[in-house]
C-alpha cells in the first residue's frame, strides 16, 4: 500500500523540482542548450542530390523500425537527374539563391498522356470548402465529362493548413498527384524536392503563359523557376457599408484609399453617430495580424525580410520591427484605442470581422477581407444575416495603404504537380491544371466566387465579362492586382517558416491592441522570427 | 516440472495474440514517442537532431509548458466539480417514478449523442459577439458586458470559463446516464428504512444516496478529469488556444497539436509534451483511484 502512494509523490516531487529549477525559457529552445547535431548537416540541393546523405544521417538519429522509411520523402529525380551531382548548388544554401536549370529538376513528359492506354486516374488534394468546393466540383465534373483520358478525384482536406500538414507528413505512396497550397507554403513545399515544377510542363508543352498575370507567376516562383500554377488568386479589399457612409456625410462611392483617409473617415463615422465604429480590424495570422501586414509593407514599397524578401537569397532577418512596422502598428493601435476602430481579435475564416458589420446594436462600417469571400458575403447578406444591410449596400474598394497605391500581393493558392507518380499521372495532372487555368474555367470560377482570374483574357470571356459589367465590386481585386507595379517589393516574401512568422506578427498586434509597447512587441517578435529563420536554414542545409 | 513447462507454453499461446496487439499498438508507439521526444525535427519529421533526454527537462522548465499545465489544471478544476454536481443533481431530480419523467431523462442524456464538434459550434454561434443569440440579449449584456464586448470567448479573463461551459454541457449526458444507473442500483430498502427512522430528503441524500453512489461518483470524476486533461476539440473550435498574447486557453493538448501552437511543426517537441502529459495523467489516475479508494463505500 505504501508503495502505491509513494510513487505519485515521488513523480510529482521530481516534476516540481525540475520545473522550479528552470529559468522559464521558451519551449522553442528545448533540446537546444548545447546543440549537438545527431546527424551531420544534410546537404540540401535543388535537385535532390544528397538524398543519400540524408538517409544515412537519418539512420543515425532515428530508432530502428522508423516509420518514415528512407526514400519515402526523398526528392524526385533520383534516377532522372544524374547530372545533378555536378550542380553548383550543392555547397550553397538552398533554394532561392541560385537559379536552377530546369534540366536538373523533375521532368514533365506532357506527351505521355497521348500514349496512355486507358483512363488515367489522378487525385487532387484541395482546401476549398462550402460554396467554393461546390464550384470546384462543378468545374471538375465538367472536365471529367469532357474527355476520357483523365479522371480527377477531388479530396477535400478541410483547409490549406490540413493540405500542407498532411502532405508534409505523407510518404511517397500516400501523396496525391496534385495538391493545392497557399502562397505562404511556397518555400516549404519547394524545399521538399517532391514536385514537378510547372515551368517544366510549360516548356515541354509550349504552353502560352503570356495572358497570365506576371504578378501571379512571380509569386509562385523560386530560384527563377515557376513551381506551381496560380489558380485561385485573391487579395484583400475593403468591404464597407455604403448606407453608413451616406449617413455620416461621406461619399458612398469614394472609399478611403490612404491610411489617413481611413482614419478620418472612421472618425467621421463615429462622431456623426452613423455607426458605433469605423474600421473593424482583427489579429488573425491569416488576415489582419499576418497577411495584411505583409500587404502593407508591399504598399509602402518596403521589404519585410532581408535579401529582397528572401527572393535573392534565403532571408535571415525580418525587417518588420523597423520604422515602417512601428508606424503601422502605432497607427492601428491608435485607431482602436481612440474608438474609431474595433478589434474583433482572432478572426477564424474572417467571420468575426464580417459579422461585426452585421451587428445590429454596435456595428462597424468597414473591414478588410479577402476578395475570395465576396461571393459568400453577398450570399449571406441575401440570406438575411444582416438585417440592416441590403445586398446593394455593401461597397468594395481597394485595400487602403500608406500612400494610396494599388499594390497588392498575390494571395490564395496554387496547384502543385507531385513528382515520381509516373509519366502518365504527371501528364494527366498537367492536363487538368491547364483546364483549370484556361480562360473559360477562370472566368466561371471568378464570377462565382470573387477570386481574381489569373489571366487577362478571362475578362472578355462569359460569364465573367457580364459579371464585371453588372457588378463592379467583383472587379476591384483584379484591378488592384493588374495595377500592381513591377517591383521587387511587390512580389511578396518567400520564407521557409512563413506561416509561423505570421503567427508572431499577429501575436505582436494582439499585444499592441492590449496596450503593449509597439517597439518592444515588434522587437520581440522579430527576434523570435529570426530564430525561426535560422532554425529553418540549419535544417535545410543552410 | 514437465507440467509447469507445458503450462508455460499454453500460457504463451493464450496470451500471445493480445500481447502482440498490445505491443504493436500500445507499447511500441509509446516507446517511440518517448524516443521521438528527445529530438527536434522539422515538419516532415526529418532533419532531426537530439540533445538526449535533456529535452524533457528543458520542456518541463519552459514557460509555455508550465503555462499550459496551469491552464489545463484550471480547466479541470472548472469542469470536473461542476460537471459531477450538475450530473448528480439532474440524475437525482429525474430518479422518480412520475408521469413524463422519461421525457426529462431523454433530454438530460441527449448531449451524450452530441459530438464535441457540434456542441462547440453551437456554443460558438450562441456566444458570437456580433450576431450570437446569447451575446445580444439586452439584460444579459447589462449583467455581464463582457459577453458583448469583447465577447466571452475573446476576453482573456473569461475565455477559459466559456470553453468550460461548452465542455460541461457536452459531458452532462454522460454523467447523467452513469449516475442514473448508479442511483437505480441503490436498494430501495435503505431509503425506506431511513425514511422510517425519520430522515428527511436532504438527510437521505447525504447519508444514503451519496455514500452508496461514491464508487460511481469517483468513476465519473476520474473520467471527467481525464477528459478535461485531453480536451482538444472544443478549444480548437472555440478559441484556438487564445486569446493571444495571454494564451488563456492553451492547454497541454493544444500545445501539442494546436494550429497556432509554437510546437505545431515539430514532431519531436510534440512528442515531448505528449509523453509529459501521459505522465501527468498516469500520476493523476493513480492518486484518484488509490487515494479515494478507501473512502469509497462499496455496499455490502
Amino acid at each position: 500500500m505504501w508503495r502505491s502512494r509513494l510513487l505519485p509523490v515521488l513523480v510529482v516531487g521530481s516534476f516540481l523540482v525540475v520545473a522550479c529549477s528552470g529559468g522559464g525559457d521558451s519551449i522553442q529552445n528545448a533540446g537546444n542548450t548545447t546543440v549537438a547535431p545527431a546527424s551531420k548537416p544534410t546537404t540540401a540541393t535543388t535537385a535532390g542530390v544528397g538524398d543519400t546523405d540524408t538517409d544515412t544521417a537519418h539512420a543515425d538519429t532515428l530508432a530502428p523500425g522508423e516509420t518514415l522509411a528512407p526514400g519515402e520523402t526523398l526528392a524526385p529525380g533520383e534516377t532522372s537527374a544524374p547530372a545533378a551531382t555536378d550542380a553548383p548548388t550543392t555547397t550553397v544554401a538552398p533554394s532561392t539563391t541560385v537559379a536552377t536549370p530546369l534540366d536538373e529538376l523533375p521532368k514533365c513528359p506532357t506527351d505521355a498522356l497521348a500514349s496512355a492506354s486507358g483512363t488515367v486516374d489522378i487525385t487532387f488534394w484541395h482546401g476549398m470548402t462550402a460554396d467554393l468546393e461546390k464550384q470546384l466540383q462543378a468545374l471538375t465534373d465538367e472536365y471529367n465529362a469532357s474527355q476520357t483520358k483523365v479522371h480527377v478525384t477531388l479530396q477535400n482536406q478541410g483547409g490549406y493548413e490540413q493540405v500542407i500538414d498532411k502532405y508534409l507528413q505523407s510518404g511517397q505512396d500516400s501523396r496525391p498527384d496534385l495538391a493545392q497550397a497557399p502562397e505562404y507554403a511556397v518555400q516549404e513545399f519547394r524545399d521538399t524536392n517532391s514536385f514537378v515544377p510547372v515551368a517544366a510542363c510549360v516548356k515541354a508543352d509550349n504552353y502560352d503563359t503570356s495572358p497570365i498575370l506576371p504578378a501571379a507567376v512571380n509569386a509562385y516562383s523560386s530560384g527563377g523557376v515557376q513551381w506551381s500554377m496560380p489558380w485561385n488568386v485573391s487579395n484583400p479589399v475593403l468591404y464597407y457599408n455604403k448606407k453608413i457612409f451616406a449617413q455620416a456625410g461621406l461619399d458612398p462611392e469614394k472609399p478611403p484609399r490612404t491610411l489617413e483617409e481611413l482614419q478620418a473617415d472612421s472618425e467621421q463615422i463615429v462622431s456623426s453617430g452613423a455607426a458605433k465604429y469605423g474600421l473593424v480590424v482583427d489579429t488573425d495570422f491569416d488576415s489582419g495580424g499576418g497577411w495584411y501586414i505583409e500587404q502593407w509593407f508591399a504598399k509602402a514599397e518596403e521589404f519585410i525580410a532581408d535579401n529582397d524578401n528572401g527572393r535573392s537569397a534565403p532571408a535571415t532577418h525580418m525587417l518588420f520591427a523597423g520604422q515602417t512596422g512601428v508606424d503601422l502598428y502605432t497607427y492601428l493601435q491608435n485607431l482602436v484605442a481612440s474608438g474609431a476602430g474595433y478589434n474583433v481579435g482572432a478572426n477564424a475564416s474572417g467571420q468575426d470581422a464580417f459579422l461585426k458589420l452585421a451587428d445590429v446594436s454596435e456595428p462597424g462600417a468597414m473591414t478588410i477581407g479577402t476578395s475570395a469571400a465576396l461571393g459568400t458575403v453577398l450570399a449571406a447578406i441575401k440570406g438575411g444575416i444582416a438585417p440592416k444591410i441590403a445586398v446593394e449596400d455593401l461597397g468594395v474598394g481597394p485595400m487602403p495603404g500608406p500612400n494610396g497605391s494599388a499594390t497588392v500581393l498575390v494571395g490564395g493558392a496554387s496547384l502543385w504537380i507531385v513528382a515520381d507518380k509516373g509519366d502518365e499521372k504527371t501528364a494527366a495532372a498537367w492536363d487538368y491544371v491547364k483546364f483549370l487555368s484556361n480562360a473559360q474555367s477562370q472566368s466561371t470560377w471568378a464570377a462565382a466566387t470573387g477570386y481574381v482570374p489569373i489571366r487577362s483574357d478571362a475578362l472578355s470571356t462569359e460569364p465573367l465579362a457580364s459579371k464585371y459589367a453588372s457588378d463592379s465590386r467583383y472587379q476591384v481585386a483584379y484591378d488592384s492586382l493588374f495595377q500592381t507595379p513591377d517591383e521587387l517589393t511587390a512580389i511578396g516574401a518567400l520564407l521557409g517558416p512563413q506561416r509561423e512568422i505570421r503567427v508572431l506578427t499577429a501575436r505582436a498586434l494582439a499585444t499592441v491592441f492590449g496596450g503593449g509597447d509597439v517597439a518592444t512587441a515588434l522587437q520581440e517578435a522579430a527576434t523570435q522570427a529570426d530564430a525561426l529563420l535560422a532554425d529553418y536554414a540549419a535544417r535545410h542545409g543552410g | 516440472m514437465k507440467r509447469r513447462r507445458r503450462d508455460a507454453v499454453l500460457a504463451l499461446v493464450m496470451l500471445g495474440p493480445s500481447a502482440v496487439i498490445l505491443v504493436a499498438f500500445v507499447l511500441y508507439p509509446l516507446a517511440r514517442a518517448v524516443w521521438l521526444g528527445r529530438q527536434r525535427c522539422d515538419a516532415r519529421a526529418q532533419n532531426c537532431r537530439t540533445n538526449g533526454f535533456r529535452q524533457y527537462v528543458d520542456v518541463v522548465q519552459s514557460r509555455e509548458f508550465q503555462h499550459s499545465l496551469w491552464v489545463t489544471v484550471k480547466f479541470a478544476l472548472l469542469t470536473v466539480p461542476v460537471g459531477v454536481a450538475l450530473g448528480l443533481g439532474l440524475a437525482v431530480l429525474a430518479d422518480r417514478h412520475l408521469r413524463g419523467v422519461g421525457f426529462f431523462r431523454t433530454v438530460f442524456s441527449s448531449t451524450v449523442a452530441t459530438s464535441v464538434a457540434v456542441a462547440s459550434l453551437m456554443w460558438l454561434f450562441l456566444l458570437q459577439p456580433s450576431r450570437g443569440v446569447l451575446a445580444n440579449i439586452g439584460w444579459l449584456n447589462q449583467l455581464a458586458p463582457v459577453i458583448k464586448r469583447p465577447g466571452l470567448l475573446n476576453d482573456a479573463g473569461t475565455a477559459l470559463s466559456g470553453v468550460a461551459l461548452s465542455s460541461v454541457w457536452a459531458n452532462l449526458g454522460f454523467t447523467f446516464i452513469v449516475v442514473t444507473a448508479g442511483l437505480q442500483s441503490i436498494p430501495r430498502e435503505l431509503h425506506e428504512s431511513a425514511y422510517v427512522d425519520g430522515a428527511g430528503p436532504w438527510r437521505r441524500f447525504t447519508n444514503v444516496t451519496v455514500p452508496m453512489l461514491s464508487p460511481t461518483l469517483v468513476f465519473v470524476g476520474v473520467v471527467l478529469t481525464s477528459r478535461a486533461f485531453q480536451a482538444y476539440g472544443e478549444i480548437d473550435l472555440l478559441t484556438k488556444g487564445g486569446p493571444v498574447p495571454q494564451d488563456s486557453t492553451s492547454t497541454l493538448t493544444y500545445l501539442i497539436y494546436g494550429s497556432t501552437s509554437i510546437a505545431r511543426s515539430d514532431a519531436g517537441l510534440q512528442s515531448t509534451v505528449a509523453v509529459l502529459l501521459f505522465v501527468v495523467l498516469l500520476v493523476l489516475s493513480v492518486v484518484q483511484l488509490r487515494g479515494l479508494e478507501r473512502r469509497v463505500h462499496y455496499g455490502n
